[in-house]
């Protein structure tokens, strides 16, 4: 342990880090502190008490086993820019700004569980899964489902979340967002594809209190693939599949809108840059 | 620093170089780097832009743990959790006595500063850039600086004060430009030579 106050504490490993967590019930869990510091800032959020992950050493960086990316849940963003997936890479370049990317990290962006934060829509539609881990071991847990409400999400007090694996594919990956201006933007909504083996997996962020996908979009989105069904049966099929928040950025009109042409843009984008393995 | 018993729990005590200076810091765990910077170590060079790490005001390099030295915005790091780290500010980049670096001396050059609240974090953010690219193109300068605000607008001077800086230093480096050698070469002996 680096420092240890009775409201503070700066492990050096995770085994410490769950002890810090076990003796100050209802500390915040703070990984680069990018969310964290604003909202103190500006009084959204309170806290009692900080566990730090940012000295966890063995929390950050990137491995690939035979079947996954593994992500270190302190990894931070800008070492996801130049991932070996097309789609989170492109996620993480359009996050914040260059020195925002050095702290913010991708445990942070899952756990606070904000659906237009940007990494969201590609970790659901590559169908990442979840390392948790407490004092009695770790559990493995698909993404899909682990957000239950805009901030909330289905780690236990006396968890953290440790990493996050992503499937690896041959297949074609990208995403894309909308915000109210071109730069430094937070997404409006927000879209993700992956393209394998002839099937499109599309996930989307805003599009509802939760990172959102639906069986009945991927299908027509497949058909789009193939040339069997259109554009606007894949803007229709959207608009039934979303609920997008209705606040003082956007409508949910607009969103929906916005959401259905981000999900053709990717579609298209597949076509014609996926090559075979798309 | 005393600290009132009443809120003893709300602060910690740790050390920090700043500036090449060890300093013992008491703030409070949750105060930003920033904060403790300008308010506690009265280290001015950092400024206070948008307290949120949108405007690069802040941008100072930081060595923490076993990861390289890099740029990052003051305003977001609980200045706690970098605990024995090392922090340069803009009070680094330059010699000795005020002299200016080579990348301020463009600044000032090119007429890059204006109401000058950004330039400490353009200035920190170029030098790191020009550390990694020896010839960054305009793209990778603006994405380099992409998180740091001029609120005067003035970002065409500021490009063109990194692309000066890029130019001088590789003129230093190698006073004979790599166009010309290779022109050189390729008159000398036929084009495959030049490659």
């Amino acid at each position: 342990m680096l420092l240890a106050a009775p409201r503070f504490a700066l492990p050096e490993t995770p085994e410490e880090a769950l002890a810090a967590l076990a003796e100050r019930p209802g500390a915040v869990v703070v990984a680069g502190g990018t969310e964290m510091m604003p909202d103190l800032l500006w009084g959204t959020r309170s806290a009692d008490a900080f566990v730090s992950l940012r000295r966890v050493a063995a929390l950050r960086g990137v491995t690939v086993d035979d079947d996954d990316l593994v992500m270190g849940a302190g990894t931070p963003v800008s070492g996801l820019t130049t991932a070996p997936d097309a789609g989170l890479a492109a996620a993480a370049t359009s996050l914040g700004t260059p020195l925002v990317r050095t702290e913010a990290t991708i445990g942070g962006n899952v756990v606070s569980a904000l659906p237009y934060r940007n990494l969201l829509p590609t970790l659901l539609a590559g169908g990442a899964r979840l390392e948790l881990t407490s004092a009695t071991g770790v559990r493995t847990v698909p993404f899909d489902g682990f957000i239950t409400a805009p901030g909330r999400t289905r780690l236990a007090e006396d968890e953290l979340l440790t990493a996050v694996r992503l499937p690896r594919h041959g297949g074609f990956a990208d995403y894309v967002k909308v915000g109210r201006r071109n730069a430094q933007f937070v997404a409006t909504v927000s879209a993700a594809v992956v393209s394998r083996d002839g099937g499109v997996r599309l996930a989307f962020g805003n599009a509802g209190p939760t990172p959102l996908r639906s069986d009945d979009v991927d299908a027509v989105a497949t058909a789009l693939l193939d040339g069997r069904a259109t554009p606007e049966d894949l803007r229709a099929a959207v608009a039934v599949a979303v609920d997008p928040p209705e606040d003082p950025v956007a409508s949910a009109d607009y969103r929906r809108h916005a959401l259905g042409v981000l999900a053709v843009r990717l579609v298209t984008r597949a076509r014609t840059d996926g090559g075979p393995g798309a | 620093m005393s600290v009132d018993p009443l809120v003893a729990d709300e602060f910690v005590t740790f050390p920090l170089t700043v500036d090449g200076v060890p300093r013992e810091v008491t703030a409070r765990w949750s105060e930003s780097l920033l904060t403790v910077l300008r308010d506690r170590l009265g280290v001015l060079g950092p400024k206070t832009g948008c307290g949120h790490g949108r405007c690069g005001a802040c941008a100072v390099r930081v060595g923490v743990g076993p990861d390289e030295p890099h740029v990052l915005c003051a305003c977001l790091v609980p200045a706690a959790t970098a605990v024995g780290a090392t922090v340069e500010t803009i009070a680094s980049l330059g010699g000795p006595d005020g002299e200016l670096s080579d990348v301020q001396e463009a600044f000032l050059a090119e007429g890059a500063v204006q109401c000058g609240i950004c330039t400490a974090g353009f200035v920190t953010a170029a030098t790191e850039l020009l550390e990694r690219h020896e010839c960054p193109s305009r793209t990778e300068i603006e994405e380099a600086l992409y998180g740091n605000l001029c609120r005067c607008t003035g970002y065409g001077r500021i490009v063109a004060a990194v692309e000066s800086a890029a130019r001088t230093r590789r003129e230093r480096k190698d006073p004979v430009p790599l166009t010309t050698r290779k022109l050189t070469a390729s008159l000398r002996t036929g084009p495959e030579a030049a490659e």
